[in-house]
């Protein structure tokens, strides 16, 4: 699914966001791919809300992994990062 | 010099070759078949383990007064490997484990079969106990697996709790405990 990123500022770069369990059902896709200039957690939810109304929700209690690691809203997100939405976990 | 028969030479040496024989600490595995937790369990035997553990997670048949058909599990696989990996070995320094075993499955698990099943062994029961819960709570807070419900009545239930624990966020919590999204 390709979601047009305005209102987000636009990059040059394609930042692909992995989604599961919950929070893909919201979305109706398991991956969504916005256009990313680079920027913090923190940028990157307010900017996947934005594109993506109905998720927020459920993305305001989720964790961000870059890179297969929880990052805090702090951590910068580069251009060629490997993104997951982590929505609350019911393993066991 | 005699030597006491319990500390002495001839024991010590006993008790290196006793730990040597640790159990092999396998990785902790994601699995899309029945788990067989006689396996599981034999797997952490150590010949100085005094107390093994098996704690077995199954398929409930009612929930909140609902009946459920079965369970659908998915993960975030690497990443949910890689923090499994990371709590078995905090769990061996931890409570200073002989063996360890994580195994979780993932797809539809039926009512009453195993979804993940964890072993411990370690000298002493206490240890072994604790680390099977822990090792439980830290899988149910953090490990990105998640589950569906598959009601009765035809609905399916993705179960996301409250929120992502502190650890792993940094925007203020919202919702109830154990939300259910819907």
């Amino acid at each position: 699914m390709q979601i047009d990123p305005t209102p987000l500022a636009r990059g040059n770069a394609t930042l692909r966001i992995s989604l599961f369990a919950g929070m893909a059902d919201l979305a109706g896709c398991r991956a969504v791919e916005i256009e990313w200039a680079g920027g913090s957690v923190a940028l990157l939810r307010s900017s996947l809300a934005a594109a993506l109304p109905a998720i927020e929700p459920l993305l305001g209690r989720s964790a961000v992994a870059v890179g297969g690691v929880y990052a805090t809203n702090e951590a910068t997100v580069p251009c060629d990062a490997e993104v997951a939405i982590i929505p609350p976990v019911s393993g066991g | 010099m005699q030597h006491h028969p319990l500390t002495g030479p001839a024991n010590t040496v006993a008790a290196a070759k006793l730990s040597e024989k640790q159990a092999p600490t396998g990785k902790p595995m994601l699995v899309r078949h029945a788990i067989d937790s006689q396996a599981v369990l034999a797997s952490v035997a150590a010949d100085n383990a005094g107390a093994s553990v098996l704690f077995v997670g199954t398929t409930r048949g009612l929930t909140s007064g609902v009946a459920t058909l079965s369970l659908e599990y998915e993960a975030h696989e690497m990443m949910a490997s890689d923090c499994l990996a990371k709590l078995q070995a905090e769990a061996l320094t931890r409570f200073e484990l002989l063996g360890c075993a994580i195994v979780h499955r993932l797809g539809a698990v039926a009512v009453g079969a195993i979804s993940v099943a964890i072993a411990t062994s370690a000298p002493h029961r206490r240890n072994a106990l604790r680390a099977a819960e822990w090792l439980m709570d830290r899988i149910k807070q953090e490990v990105p697996i998640w589950k569906c419900e598959q009601g009765a009545d035809g609905v399916r239930l993705w179960v996301h709790p409250a929120s992502m624990p502190q650890s792993c966020l940094t925007m203020t919590a919202s919702g109830g405990e154990h939300e259910q999204y819907r």
